[in-house]
């Protein structure tokens, strides 16, 4: 038959067959786990008759309510949503470059959006960090857009810009901190490490308004994303405008990392990380490996909150610290596996 | 509908300080298959390049079909003519089956899109090509005459009117060498329009209806193979003295490389 030979064609099919399940029980478990655990635990059955209060179902308990409504819940969503957004947009960066190793806040996007994001809270509290995290960190795209056309010629030379421009920048988030009113704008290693410590529904509501706009936009290219594999030049002899499609994608990467910036800080290497793992299990095409990259990253970001709040308790740690742990040496294999580093 | 399926006029191109292209004229008919031949260095593949649309002349126009190609937007030039180029990228971790699906990608909006048709258009390019069996294999673990053959899949599924190729033979051995010859003859007897650079001067003298002899950016002789393939023509476009016989069973002309010295002393003994 026609069917079959098509069909067996797809070598991811049966790993894709149960990744979905585990990866949403996965999210699940890391969800109640992350609300029930803490400075204060919560049993689970608090939890969950709380959740079903919310939905009309009994009557929550009081004190349970107000940590596990009032400051988990939107710490998980937010977590969640940051995660899922730098998985995405980790996917896709690497796909238009042709290369594992990129990653938005490798590049240099995570501190040109934590400038953006300092300067904005002086200007307008936590909508302004969220929108000057977004305009900053399209600029910083903008400015990668320069390095990134020699991509297919030397994409090592990409990084090592990106890894150089993110220096400067890191550099530059210290200045505008240190010379700013310590009350009013975070300190230095909540934008460079990253940290959930500070969400609310409020930040959740602003950042999902941006995110929500970018990433949807994004996913309209997965198709078009594949083609990059093949080279520019054969993209564009298929149909595809890559000038476009590039800035356009840049644009997309540039204002969601930013947003995701201005919300909690740079939470580092998820982006990286997440794409190289999801791969083996759903395979290359981005139809399947940007939604894979979602769940992902959020399930990572989630996790590496839970740890970052309980590791060290009563201390808590930035998540990004956690990320950066883990992913550093994935990034470190991966480079020394390249044959032309 | 026009009779031509392209047509180029007065192409001039500089880069770098030097003229490329120099007034260049060249058309094709559908179900025409024209080689485009010349030594290193002679434009062939800058040549091909404008006319895919990849480079954009200094003076001249280019039409293909209906389309000028300077008003066409990819994905209305990518209806209309596909490009095998060389040195393409060899690690690309989709399978055999993605890449050639890849070639439907400029009709995904078309008003009469559909899976069957898709599914279908993908079959026949495997099947000509001889790529079914490596349709779940991952492209960068094959070989290259595996690799060129499913490119050439892929430039079949895409169903243009105008196919562009450059050394679309090279990678191969003898057999597949003819094998992809072969498609190309039948992309012509489908009605399209074939224009592809090679080396081999008795693949062109066997499978194209024309020949375009390039010599330093200027088109030096076209015409039919039995016309362009003439030895004392050759020997000075190519500087290697060559002599033209007819092929022993194709009757086609059979072109050979000589001795500078006309063989009076051969660079290794003759075997007894």
């Amino acid at each position: 038959m026609a069917e079959a030979w098509y069909q067996s064609a797809d070598l991811y099919r049966h790993r894709r067959r149960w990744f979905w399940p585990v990866v949403i029980i996965a999210l699940l478990a890391a969800a109640l786990g992350s609300l029930a655990a803490g400075a204060v635990d919560v049993p689970l059955r608090d939890v969950v008759s709380v959740l079903t209060s919310k939905i009309g179902i009994g009557n929550a308990p009081v004190q349970p309510e107000s940590v596990v409504w009032g400051i988990r819940m939107p710490r998980l969503l937010l977590g969640f949503t940051v995660g899922a957004t730098l998985g995405l947009v980790g996917a896709m960066l690497q796909g238009l470059l042709r290369n594992d190793l990129a990653d938005p806040h490798l590049l240099g996007i995570g501190p040109g959006a934590a400038i953006g994001a300092a300067l904005g809270t002086v200007a307008g509290g936590v909508r302004g960090a969220i929108a000057g995290g977004v305009l900053a960190g399209v600029l910083t795209s903008f400015a990668l857009r320069r390095f990134a056309r020699r991509a297919s010629i030397d994409p090592t030379r990409v990084i090592l810009s990106g890894v150089a421009l993110g220096a400067v920048l890191s550099a530059w988030v210290g200045f505008v901190v240190f010379g700013a009113d310590r009350a009013t704008v975070p300190p230095i290693e909540f934008w460079l490490l990253g940290s959930l410590a500070g969400a609310t529904w409020r930040i959740l509501g602003t950042s999902f308004f941006f995110l929500l706009v970018t990433v949807g936009g994004l996913l309209t290219a997965t198709r078009t994303l594949d083609l990059f594999a093949l080279g520019e030049s054969e993209a564009r002899h298929l149909g595809v405008d890559t000038r476009l499609v590039t800035t356009m994608i840049l644009i997309g990467v540039g204002a969601a990392a930013g947003a995701t910036v201005g919300a909690v800080g740079v939470v580092s290497f998820v982006g990286l990380l997440v794409p190289f793992l999801v791969r083996p299990l759903v395979g290359y095409s981005h139809r399947h490996l940007l939604p894979a990259a979602m769940l992902v990253g959020g399930l990572f970001v989630v996790l590496g909150d839970l740890v970052a709040r309980i590791a060290l308790e009563p201390v808590e740690i930035p998540v990004g610290l956690v990320t950066a742990a883990v992913g550093g040496p994935v990034f470190l294999w991966l480079l020394s596996r390249r044959r032309d580093a | 509908m026009p009779d031509q399926a392209f047509i180029a006029t007065g192409l001039r191109y500089t880069a770098g300080g030097s003229a490329l292209i120099k007034e260049v004229d060249l058309s094709g008919a559908p179900g025409e298959v024209i080689a485009v031949l010349g030594p290193n260095g002679a434009g062939k593949s800058t040549l091909l390049r404008l006319l895919a649309g990849d480079l954009r002349p200094d003076s001249g126009s280019i039409r293909i079909g209906d389309l000028t190609i300077d008003d066409a937007t990819p994905v209305e030039l990518a209806k209309v003519r596909s490009v095998m180029r060389q040195g393409g990228n060899t690690d690309i971790p989709f399978t055999a089956l993605a890449v050639v699906e890849m070639g439907r990608y400029p009709h995904r909006n078309d008003p009469d899109a559909s899976l069957e048709k898709d599914r279908a258009a993908i079959q026949v390019a495997m099947e000509r090509t001889d790529t079914i069996h490596l349709a779940g294999r991952v492209f960068a673990t094959l070989s290259g005459g595996e690799q060129t053959r499913v490119v050439m899949a892929r430039i079949m599924a895409q169903e243009s009117p105008v196919v562009f190729l450059d050394e679309p033979t090279t990678a191969l051995d003898v057999a597949h060498q003819e094998r992809v010859l072969r498609e190309i003859r039948r992309l012509a007897a489908d009605g399209r329009c074939v224009v592809a650079v090679f080396h081999d001067l008795n693949a062109a003298s066997f499978y194209a209806d024309r020949i375009v002899l390039m010599a330093n950016g200027e088109v030096r002789a076209e015409g039919t193979p039995t016309r362009v393939l003439h030895p004392d023509l050759l020997g000075s476009v190519y500087r290697q003295p060559m002599v033209v016989q007819t092929h022993p069973t194709r009757g086609c002309p059979l072109v050979l490389t000589v001795d500078e010295d006309g063989g009076l002393s051969p660079p290794r003994s003759p075997q007894m």
